[in-house]
């Protein structure tokens, strides 16, 4: 019917929006930036420690109270290489792939947090099972968002464990 | 809570930005291939009942019908209502105060939205007649027509 080429639309859907982080994400926002420091909340219930913090268990819907401080190491569970450009919900921009995204699960923690993994992105540079190190911002100039935490970086000495052919 | 509890609120600003391309579909490429390649404004009839729609459309809204053809419609159009923006948004295509026309082209049973533009704000109303200004870049996009000005 056409007797022209196919005509698409390029389209950019782009919203700002402001969120009012809340009594519990608050602290660990403003901690993270002033302090460096990653705290999480632990169920009086089932004793799990969620990062992010939220006010109820999103396990046991009961009330979180005790906040734990947690260090900026953690283990890489799951990751996936990047040949898309994720757009980054902070900014906006999109990222340019490939790269590697990944759950780090900090030392202490259950819930993960999903963050860049600075690592080249090739199946053979990064696993299930890799320690990581938090890398933020300079002191100076973090706002107070997860774009703070730049990525995590692979703690040095560590070698990918089994015979190299899986993946 | 311990000692540290915050005081203060704390906002976080965020964008939600979703990048994607849509294909304008059999009568909307033809719409948009006329428009940048000859700046015709194209409208499509309805065989049964004689509408015509702007955009076009394969399908008439009233009876169903498939349509086929094409017929160049316009430029010149009418205002059949319109609407002042006068607040600022960072979703706004364009910085406030600007102006929204529901236009109905010449030769068109169908009106469409666009920007009405070099227009004294006070002296727009219903049935003014407006014309379109076309881009001396046009890629295929419904900004290819600018906006409307009073004819």
């Amino acid at each position: 019917m056409a007797d022209t080429e196919p005509v698409s639309i390029p389209m950019t859907v782009s919203v700002p929006y402001r969120f009012a982080a809340g009594l519990y994400l608050t602290k660990c926002l403003t901690e993270l930036r002033d302090h460096g420091k990653l705290y999480a909340v632990e169920c009086p219930k089932c004793r799990r420690v969620q990062l992010p913090p939220r006010i109820v268990c999103a396990e046991c819907h009961v009330k979180n109270g005790r906040w734990v401080e947690l260090g900026n190491e953690g283990t890489l569970v799951g990751f996936t290489i990047m040949y898309l450009p994720l757009t980054d919900p902070t900014t906006g921009k999109p990222h340019n792939p490939p790269f590697v995204y990944g759950s780090v699960r900090i030392d202490g923690a259950t819930s993960v947090l999903d963050h860049f993994i600075r690592v080249e992105p090739e199946i053979e540079k990064v696993w299930v099972g890799m320690r990581c190190r938090m890398v933020l911002r300079p002191q100076e100039v973090r706002i107070g968002d997860l774009s703070d935490i730049l990525y995590f970086e692979p703690l040095p000495g560590q070698k990918r464990p089994g015979d190299g052919t899986q993946g | 809570m311990d000692e540290r509890q915050p005081s203060q609120p704390f906002e976080v600003d965020q964008r939600l930005t979703a990048h994607g391309t849509y294909w304008a579909g059999k009568m909307g490429t033809r719409f948009y291939a006329a428009l940048r390649d000859a700046q015709q404004i194209l409208g499509s009839p309805c065989p049964k009942c004689g509408k015509v729609f702007w955009p076009p459309r394969s399908v008439c809204t009233f009876c169903f019908d498939e349509l086929q053809e094409v017929v160049e419609i316009g430029p010149l159009g009418t205002v059949e209502t319109f609407t002042l923006v006068t607040y600022a948004e960072p979703v706004h295509p364009r910085p406030a105060p600007f102006m929204y026309a529901v236009i109905r082209l010449d030769g068109a049973d169908t009106g469409m939205a666009h920007f009405l533009d070099e227009v004294d704000f006070d002296q727009v109303h219903v049935g003014m007649r407006v014309r379109p200004v076309f881009a001396e870049r046009r890629q295929g996009n419904i900004l290819d027509i600018q906006y409307f000005k009073p004819a």
